[in-house]
């Protein structure tokens, strides 16, 4: 796991918050620790997707629960090639 | 006794400047922005139109907007919101950050609860809902036929796959939030959610009416005693990756056709008018306010608003109806409203498209109804036609010319349709009265009033 892409992550769960990066554990689960609601968590992908230019599909995203849950998924979606 | 009303804040982005001040400079110097339409709009259709107007990069600062907010909202809501933010402003309301919610502010000053959102808007959100739109429509095609090219197609085949895959162009996603994206009251929404503002909030969707309409029916709110600020005005994104938008107005024939001197080609009022210049749009926004409210504030006043009024024509979806009979009698009444005779209105701002249907009928008009002395231009002659923001950049023009004694020429005015008092140079005027009047597809016909503020 690269420290950039956690760092990313952290910061873009800071924005929709409006809290600061240093408060989000990255243990914390997005629903029960970090109160994300459904049109929270949709604005959180929309803004990995502007953040990290890759298409999230609603469909690939459940099961994943905590904050270290999204930065693998991120990083295995980095792995995978652009598309056009 | 009615309340008086009057202008204590604007704010603008155009395709002249953003921000009021640039703006307005801009006007003054007759400044414009045309360019070539995208190339890529060709691959879809045989254009008649080749210009448009386009938007520069808007600093997002003046915006004030977040990126979790821009990925939500349409360019159009953007544009609003950084209008409104420079006029309230402006108008001197501090804009307080929310306790929990630094995206969103509190004004200081006025009750929330007596301030109202009056907004216009043509096509609304109609830039969101084409992007998603073809990100449904082609996704799974383009997919399958990329993968098909890609793995099974001849050489001969692959290259015309290849040409036919590239124009299924699509957005990213299919966005979560495209239904308030692209709902049209999602303007005038925004702007309150941004601000606090929970008085009355309403958007008028009156084609190329629109800005005027929803400044006349806040005037009426604050004159009226309904509310005592309003924020009001137009916005419009008049963009898309396909060029539909632009193609529905070409094939209407609504748009300039000769093209040969792009700068010279948007001539309103001209004998060698050919159309309107498509722009990509904007938003003016202005503050109105009643007038002890403001001064008990010690704002700034811009100029006073003292009437309005809107007709229908009953007529055609597209065209003036022939005598201008609705026209006339929207004029009439707005003048009566505003306590004013014809002959001293000093200014008209007219709606002053380029099209042969409105340039003849609007000449006809207003040398019948206001005679060759009153002076008259055409803010569509710089900007180019925003549609639903276009009412409100030419009342915030018809404001500004009557707080600063002068006006912006009539571009591009060479040889005019009809012996007018046409604006040909900046220059000290004496101006008391305005007038800014808006034609819209439909048969909408409205006109504020507006008078110097002493």
């Amino acid at each position: 796991m690269s420290n950039d892409i956690q760092q990313r992550v952290v910061k873009a769960i800071a924005e929709v918050l409006e809290r600061k990066e240093d408060e989000i554990r990255l243990d914390a689960s997005l629903r029960d620790d970090l109160d994300f609601d459904s049109l929270k968590q949709m604005t959180l992908f929309i803004l990995l997707e502007d953040e990290f230019q890759r298409t999230m599909p609603p469909e690939d995203l459940t099961g994943l629960v905590t904050v270290n849950d999204i930065i693998d998924f991120i990083t295995g979606k980095l792995q995978e090639p652009a598309q056009t | 006794m009615k309340r008086r009303v009057v202008i204590t804040g604007a704010g603008a982005v155009s395709t002249i400047g953003t921000g009021v001040d640039e703006f307005w400079r801009n006007c003054l110097e007759a400044k414009s922005a045309v360019a070539p339409i995208p190339e890529n709009w060709d691959h879809y259709a045989a254009l008649h139109s080749r210009i448009w107007s386009p938007l520069p990069v808007i600093d997002p600062d003046y915006l004030g907007v977040a990126r979790t907010e821009r990925l939500q909202l349409d360019p159009g809501s953007v544009n609003a919101i950084g209008a409104a933010r420079e006029a309230l402003a402006g108008a001197g309301f501090a804009l307080v950050p929310d306790a929990n919610n630094s995206r969103v502010f509190t004004l200081t000053g006025a009750d929330a609860t007596r301030i109202g959102v009056y907004l216009g808007t043509g096509i609304g959100g109609a830039y969101s809902f084409l992007h998603n739109h073809a990100h449904h429509l082609y996704q799974r095609a383009r997919a399958t036929l990329k993968g098909y090219a890609e793995t099974r197609a001849s050489a001969p085949d692959r290259e015309m796959l290849d040409g036919v895959v590239a124009l299924m162009a699509h957005g990213p996603r299919y966005h979560p939030f495209v239904v308030s994206m692209l709902m049209p009251n999602s303007s005038s929404a925004v702007v309150a959610i941004k601000f606090s503002i929970t008085g009355p909030n309403t958007t008028y969707c009156v084609a190329c009416a629109s800005g005027t309409v929803a400044v006349g029916n806040a005037y009426r709110a604050v004159r009226d005693g309904c509310v005592d600020v309003a924020v009001s005005g137009g916005c419009e994104y008049l963009n898309d990756e396909h060029g539909h938008i632009f193609r529905g107005f070409d094939v209407a024939g609504t748009l300039i056709r000769d093209c040969a001197d792009p700068q010279a080609a948007n001539r309103p009022f001209d004998q060698k008018h050919s159309g309107f210049l498509f722009s990509q749009g904007g938003a003016a926004v202005l503050i109105l306010e009643e007038l002890e409210h403001a001064q008990r504030r010690g704002a700034t006043i811009m100029a006073e608003l003292i009437g309005y009024a809107e007709t229908f024509d009953a007529h055609s979806m597209m065209s003036l109806a022939p005598g201008g009979a609705q026209i006339e009698r929207m004029l009439r009444a707005a003048l009566a409203d505003a306590g004013v005779g014809v002959h001293e209105v000093d200014y008209i701002n007219a709606h002053g498209t380029g099209t042969r249907n409105n340039d003849e009928a609007e000449t006809e008009i207003i040398d019948r109804v206001f005679g060759k002395s009153v002076r008259v231009n055409s803010t569509k002659s710089l900007l180019g036609h925003t549609i639903g923001a276009s009412g409100a950049f030419e009342i915030l023009v018809t404001a500004l010319s009557l707080r600063d004694q002068t006006t912006h020429i009539c571009k591009n005015l060479d040889a005019p349709l009809r012996d007018l008092n046409f604006v040909r140079a900046v220059e000290p005027l004496d101006l008391r009265v305005g007038l800014s009047q808006s034609f819209a597809f439909g048969g909408h016909n409205a006109a504020v009033v507006l008078r110097r503020f002493h």
